[in-house]
């Protein structure tokens, strides 16, 4: 996997070699094996390499063979070896070994129908020379980003948001609808991102840049068509993707390794990949100091199960403090939990031990109905049915047995479930999730609330629902906005590539094989969450590929510490950075939260008053902002900078 | 200031207000938060924040408050809370409103209350 950058100029007016540089500079911790240029009259194109496949013939910008396409590409096809057979026996003639180099062809040959036909992870741009437009496109669930922006018929794009920015002609300024966004959903939902006028291509879309003008259109459409039942030999199928799809991921000339969190999907990756694989598999874990969020007894169990050379990162009480500025500085957005942060760790290990690729879980969770989010969303509605039973709002207590106050706050807790909104509402399933998030806004300053303007991002969301939604089923519907508002723009980025490509390590998600989703989607709910089971069809598959303690392990989320990162006893003072952006001109200079706010907060968190989720996350909230914008925004937001206009901001001049 | 065991329900009320502006209200000083307003509902207090309430009052007034009187009908308003724990004084002998009797199960619970396969 690597990291890309470019622009494309609308007139003749050439691109800078020394912006170029700079703008693969700023993303070369995606690329450290390599930097590559492209450069003409109109368009500029720049490429950090991360050498996975044909270390020596796959170098970028890459042109095929008469010239007239030039690409610059991040990210793996899995199926590159069927199409470059095909394409040879159509006359292609191949001089690397690189699926950078199939991506060519197969473009000459289909043109945009060539994006059906890849499987795989990728964000790539082709620069076609024959009219002098731009090709831009992202894979089906966002694995991989890619940002752009345009500016006076100019476009900028790249693998991040810091090399538009580097170019020096990307203004650097917030989108306060962005941050609402994030505050809401725990990120900006595509196109849209924290930064003004910077936005990122949706998962599953493609763009065409031509004479100044740039052209979007969805390529890939999320469905969740069922059949009414399972059909025959569905679990027989399920065994041949997975099998198939962890197989095509462990192609690289590199050694490959797993992540294993001790739950079921990563278990059955791991387990899978030294099925299908002769070398050792190396994996790879986090443990935490606090028992709460520790996992290890699990991991340990499963890496013995499949007898892999296993490696640990421990967790401390000071680790996520230490780290969380560069983590930020990675993610490129607030956050409202530290759980990135842990990652960040996991994937300097893997490096240091030698490992550029690695397997990872992600996707199954919402493929399968793995989240309580889906458990919670059935019971809210059982409830719901018998708004005045007081038996029937105890399951939630059942959902929720690692959450402390389930027993001593009773009654108050099941309301909040009751009380979260109408089964009507398309967004029943996510509106306890997103009013929780939501409270952080009880931070925001005057001035910033006012500068909202009746942003209203739940009815924006609403709006943008696809058309086949309202057909859907209440789980059905809550698995598509688990995808669009939270795997795709948080879990793959902020918890996904960028903390593994911080330190120059691609993560491989078999679960997203959009085979595998298709499968999933067309299974009938019951075949993945029966009664309170979840998952249901992944244990009974998984059953035939792990020990039974691991395939049938209850789901426990992935979490780490918020208020004790930063305040806990343990952990001694916090670092300077935390008090100086907690500060009060710190804050006041920020803008976006009330200082008299925060100071109660912090009084609460140094005294461990704040011990619930609302406060943790305010604080991860309020002190990520305070970093992301030092990191990225060279001024502080003034009032009158932006406007709100016909559903956007705009920069006032 | 009124001896430990002899607050009126105007002096609980007074003091679990200031408790809940400190703590609770803290980033929202101009919040018009009345006696008869729900705590819960208004996103005042969540799960977690009741345990901290019941603590309080347990601190505050030195009563005990049991599991199954933690409900709305007991701790949703001032007013409730004032009420509930001028009656767990020593003397003043009010009972406090019990947790309702659950219902029976539905054939849809025993479904998703069944054992795991």
């Amino acid at each position: 996997m690597c990291g890309f950058a470019g622009i494309a100029r609308r007139d003749a007016s050439g691109v800078a070699p020394a912006v170029l540089q700079r703008m693969a500079a700023a993303i070369r911790h995606r690329g450290p094996d390599g930097l590559g240029a492209h450069a003409d009259a109109r368009v500029g194109l720049a490429h950090a390499r991360l050498s996975i496949i044909d270390l020596a013939g796959g170098a970028q910008p890459m042109a095929n063979g008469d010239g007239t396409l030039v690409i610059v590409y991040n990210g793996e096809i899995f199926n590159f070896p069927d199409l470059k057979d095909e394409l040879a026996a159509r006359g292609y003639v191949f001089r690397t070994r690189s699926d950078t180099e199939v991506l060519l062809h197969a473009y000459a040959e289909w043109g945009e129908a060539m994006l059906d036909r890849l499987n795989g992870q990728f964000a790539f741009v082709i620069y076609d020379r024959r009219d002098g437009s731009l090709f831009l496109t992202r894979d089906r669930f966002g694995i991989l980003p890619l940002y752009y922006a345009e500016r006076g018929g100019d476009l900028y794009f790249g693998s991040e948001v810091k090399a538009l920015l580097a170019s020096g002609e990307v203004p650097r300024a917030l989108d306060p609808a962005g941050l609402d966004e994030v505050f809401t959903f725990w990120a900006a939902r595509p196109p849209r991102t924290p930064f003004l006028g910077i936005c990122a291509l949706e998962p599953g879309c493609c763009a065409r840049w031509h004479g100044g003008r740039l052209t979007i259109r969805r390529w890939y459409t999320l469905d969740f068509a069922a059949r009414a039942a399972e059909q025959p030999g569905a679990l027989e199928q399920l065994a041949e993707l997975m099998h198939s799809g962890v197989r095509q991921r462990l192609l690289a000339d590199v050694p490959v390794g797993g992540y294993l969190s001790g739950g079921l999907d990563s278990s059955a990756v791991c387990a899978l990949a030294t099925r299908e694989s002769s070398a050792e598999l190396r994996t790879f874990s986090v443990a935490f100091a606090d028992p709460r969020f520790d996992e290890s007894a699990h991991q340990e169990a499963v890496a013995a199960a499949v007898r892999s050379r296993h490696a640990v990162q421990h967790i401390g009480p000071a680790d996520i403090a230490q780290v969380f500025p560069e983590v930020i500085r990675h993610t490129e957005t607030p956050l409202v939990r530290t759980a990135p942060a842990p990652l960040y760790l996991l994937s300097r290990l893997a490096r240091e031990r030698g490992i550029k690729v690695v397997l990872s879980g992600e996707g199954a969770d919402e493929l399968f109905y793995g989240y309580d989010l889906f458990k919670e969303t059935v019971v809210r509605q059982f409830c719901l049915r018998q708004p005045d039973s007081t038996t029937r709002p105890r399951l939630f207590d059942r959902l929720y047995p690692y959450l402390a106050p389930g027993t001593r706050a009773g009654d108050f807790w099941r309301r909040f479930f009751l009380s979260a909104g109408s089964t009507d509402d398309p967004l029943f399933s996510h509106l306890p999730r997103f009013r929780l998030t939501a409270w952080i806004k009880e931070f925001y300053s005057a001035e910033f609330r006012a500068g909202l303007d009746g942003f209203d991002a739940l009815g924006e969301l609403r709006d943008a629902l696809p058309p086949a939604f309202a057909g859907w089923s209440t789980l059905q519907r809550a698995a598509y906005l688990e995808m669009v508002t939270l795997l795709s723009p948080y879990l793959l980025s902020s918890q996904g590539d960028r903390m593994a490509m911080a330190h120059g390590v691609e993560a491989r998600v078999p679960y997203l094989d959009h085979r595998v989703f298709e499968f999933a989607a067309a299974l009938p709910d019951r075949s993945k969450l029966r009664g309170l089971q979840e998952k249901e069809i992944l244990r009974r598959w998984a059953a035939n590929v792990l020990p039974a303690s691991a395939a049938q392990r209850t789901k426990q989320p992935y979490r780490a510490p918020d208020v004790p990162a930063f305040f806990g006893r343990a952990e001694g003072e916090p670092p300077a950075y935390v008090a100086e952006l907690l500060d009060e001109s710190a804050l006041k200079r920020g803008g976006i939260f009330d200082p008299a706010a925060a100071r109660g907060l912090v009084r609460r968190c140094r005294t461990g008053q704040a011990t619930g989720v609302r406060e943790g996350q305010a604080l991860v909230a309020i002190l990520s902002t305070q970093l992301w914008q030092r990191e990225f925004l060279e001024t502080p937001l003034e009032s009158g900078a932006m406007r709100y206009e016909s559903g956007r901001f705009v920069l006032a001049n | 200031m009124s001896q430990a065991g002899s607050y009126s329900p105007t002096e609980i009320v007074d003091r679990t207000r200031t408790w809940v502006r400190e703590n609770f209200l803290y980033m929202r000083p101009d919040w018009k938060f009345g006696d008869d307003d729900p705590l819960l509902g208004s996103g005042v207090i969540d799960s977690i924040g009741v345990v901290e309430l019941v603590e309080f009052l347990q601190s505050a007034f030195r009563i005990k408050v049991a599991d199954d009187e933690i409900v709305e009908q007991n701790l949703g308003t001032l007013t409730a809370i004032g009420r509930f724990v001028h009656g767990k004084l020593p003397g003043n002998g009010t009972s406090p409103a019990p947790a309702q009797s659950g219902e029976k199960n539905t054939a849809g619970a025993g479904m998703l209350l069944r054992p795991r396969a």
